[in-house]
């Protein structure tokens, strides 16, 4: 039954670094797992709390978070905002019984192709392990 | 009318269509019918950018009265410009379609051609059910002001000053001080063929002067600096005169305000301030320019003189790359004025980074100089007699006598740097001077459009890489504030709605543009759409969920969502 599962990963990726990291994956032709879907945001400080949760509560098996590396924010400082956000969200989904596992923050620059490609298949391969979001057997949460 | 949603795969040549089953996404597509009012035309082209592929889109958007286009090929980093371009031949307006990039994220990265077909649909859906929730969004125009308002007239401001006043333009150019040409005034000589730096300065500063599209404000500060690229609201206050303040507009601001030194008296083993004939290197330069001579305090000329590198370099956390070379040339100032003198250089490493350093380094040494390396130093006093007591690089500890000593201070950013910063909404970095938008691909702008940075006050550098920046500047701003044409701000913005808005203004302390201001009187945060640069942030901080990211609103990012679970 482990065997079948394929997760459903949700992507959320900065348009100027991790989406141009994710093009040059593609570019380079490596091969990634095909569970995760991008979706592209201008910064990963767009991705709001409520974005997180509710991707979580409708089922998603996994979240990855991605934007530039410290320091080299298109928008100055959003990574760092970013990144506390995540901190308070991996508290957070804990009490939703939900393993904060599921919920990672990546720095992928626009010529980490490479990083890219590994970030997504290792963040799989883990999501794979942990099994389904629990939400989809528990109603009550 | 019910939405007309035209879809087109594009074959991007082998690129797309040998790695996925283009047919079976077409037929998968043309029978996604959710909500079911929605009417699919779902096509496939060869290569959609090409000339003859944009003509089909054009074609088909108005034979087919398209109301919503997607276009499932390669990145929107490629091409996303190139189809909304086709959008505005039509009446579509270009935020209603969305291309989705099945190549990059599909085509390129799955072996298995049924699974990249599957991830194909998957992406095209979410395509689809994204760009009906997507809302037409209007380019607005605005006036453009071509002048520009330099800060700080030494060599930095004085050069761009001159490389972008013009019969078209104009320029500001305020100095605090009461005189125009900064610091580089008080040198003797220049390097690195010790001209004589007087003839060269006054150059420039006539050349401002006599520039009748330069207007010179001495003795004044920015004491406001309001807007955004293109149009900027200036005042200037006069420092001595609280009521004799200027207003004017400009397209762009330039901040030249330059160094200071670090001050010695904060190491006390450097003696500064308390053991007599103390200098720093400034101190040499003045008397030396003014007076021609470089005497100790008794009026007598100096037997013996240390000269001390790095001073600060430790507590600054950087070194100020042009000391070495202007301590060889205090050396051979000393060297032509008094042959006979014993001078011996103390430093912790050399910096020698242009193509004259090396050369001009062996000439001082070949003039009898003497070179020390040290782990260690501290300036000491015994009765009248001055002691320069260091540790080498092997640990031996020596000490040598010395009648004066000269420092050469860590470069550091000007006072009120931090002012400035925060005037222009720009930022320092860890070292306190003025960071660039990019250390290497876009050293002299900011993370705020239309303001730039020239010369040491953003980081210590030489006369020549000052007027490199400067002229740097230039180019940019000539380029890009063009008298009478038109600017375009971004469209994908955010809005704040007035009714959910509680005025807690969470999103004014995290906008990095300053691009939200408070309207006190309705109590609400307001977004500067000239200003704000669409990152989002202010939405993702939004307590209430007042605020709203254009063209990436929470309903549009859902509707992806819904499809990457389903």
């Amino acid at each position: 039954m482990k065997e079948q599962f394929t997760p459903k990963i949700v992507g959320f990726l900065c348009n100027w670094c991790s989406y141009a990291g994710a093009d040059l994956a593609g570019a380079a032709k490596l091969e990634i797992m095909p569970s995760l879907t991008v979706i592209r945001v201008m910064c990963s400080s767009r991705i709001d709390p409520n974005l997180v949760l509710t991707t979580l509560l409708l089922g998603a098996d996994g979240i990855l978070i991605a934007g530039c590396h410290p320091g080299d924010c298109h928008y100055d400082k959003g990574n760092y905002y970013a990144r506390r956000r995540f901190a308070l969200l991996k508290k957070v989904i804990k009490t939703l019984k939900i393993d904060p596992e599921r919920l990672q923050l990546s720095w992928v620059s626009a010529s980490e192709g490479k990083r890219y490609a590994e970030v997504v298949n290792q963040f799989t391969e883990k999501i794979k392990k942990l099994g389904p979001n629990p939400i989809q057997t528990n109603p009550y949460l | 009318m019910s939405d007309r949603i035209g879809v087109y795969v594009c074959e991007c040549g082998p690129n797309i269509a040998d790695k996925v089953d283009i047919k079976k996404i077409l037929t998968e597509i043309s029978a996604f019918n959710e909500p079911p009012e929605k009417i699919i035309i779902a096509k496939k082209h060869k290569l959609l950018c090409s000339k003859e592929g944009q003509d089909f889109l054009a074609d088909e958007i108005i034979k087919n009265e398209l109301t919503h286009l997607v276009i499932a090929a390669c990145s929107p980093r490629d091409h996303d410009i190139t189809f909304m371009n086709v959008c505005k031949r039509t009446d579509l307006n270009p935020y209603l379609y969305k291309l989705v990039n099945i190549r990059e994220h599909c085509a390129w990265i799955i072996p298995d051609k049924d699974e990249a077909t599957e991830k194909a649909i998957q992406y095209i859906r979410a395509g689809i059910s994204r760009v009906t929730y997507q809302d037409p969004l209007i380019e607005k125009e605005l006036d453009s002001i071509p002048d520009v308002l330099v800060i700080g007239a030494g060599i930095a401001g004085i050069e761009a000053s001159l490389s972008l006043a013009g019969e078209n333009r104009k320029v500001y150019l305020v100095e605090r001080t009461s005189s125009i040409g900064g610091k580089v005034t008080k040198f003797e000589k220049i390097l690195p063929h010790q001209g004589t730096n007087l003839d060269i300065i006054q150059e420039k500063i006539k050349a401002v002067q006599e520039n009748e599209n330069i207007e010179i404000f001495t003795e004044s500060e920015v004491e406001k600096a309001i807007g955004f690229f293109g149009n900027f609201e200036i005042t200037l206050k006069n420092i001595h005169n609280d009521e004799q303040n200027n207003e004017f507009k400009v397209g762009a601001i330039v901040a030249a305000t330059g160094f200071n030194l670090f001050n010695p008296e904060k190491i006390p083993r450097y003696g500064y301030g308390k053991i007599e004939d103390v200098y720093t290197s400034l101190e040499i330069e003045e008397s030396n320019s003014k007076t021609g001579k470089i005497l100790l305090k008794s009026g007598k000329p100096p037997k013996s003189v240390a000269l001390i590198h790095c001073v600060g370099r430790e507590e600054r956390g950087y070194c100020s790359r042009v000391c070495c070379n202007y301590m060889f040339k205090i050396a051979q100032y000393l060297k032509e004025k008094m042959p006979d003198i014993k001078i011996t250089e103390f430093y912790k490493d050399l910096c020698l980074p242009n193509k004259a350093d090396q050369e001009f380094f062996v000439d001082t040494k070949n003039k009898g100089v003497n070179f020390i390396r040290f782990k260690d130093i501290a300036v000491k006093q015994k009765d009248k007699e001055k002691f320069i007591e260091y540790t080498k690089m092997d640990g031996k500890k020596e000490k040598i006598s010395a009648e004066m000593i000269i420092l050469a201070p860590a470069i550091e950013p000007a006072e009120g740097s931090k002012e400035i910063a925060e005037l222009l909404n720009i930022s320092l970095d860890e070292t306190g001077f003025f960071q660039e938008a990019h250390q290497k691909l876009n050293p002299v702008a900011t993370s705020i459009d239309g303001v730039f940075i020239v010369g040491t006050a953003q980081n210590p550098k030489n006369i020549p890489d000052s007027m490199m920046d400067a002229q740097a500047v230039g180019g940019k701003i000539l380029t890009q504030l063009i008298p009478g044409e038109k600017l375009i701000p971004e469209v994908i913005v955010s809005e704040i709605s007035e009714a959910f808005c509680t005025g807690c203004q969470t999103c004014l302390s995290v906008c990095s543009y300053g691009a939200i201001y408070f309207d006190e009187d309705r109590n609400i945060s307001i977004v500067n759409e000239a200003i704000c640069r669409g990152c989002g942030n202010c939405v993702a901080s939004c307590p209430s969920g007042a605020a709203h990211a254009k063209h990436f609103t929470s309903t549009q990012i859902y509707q992806e969502v819904l499809e990457a679970i389903r």
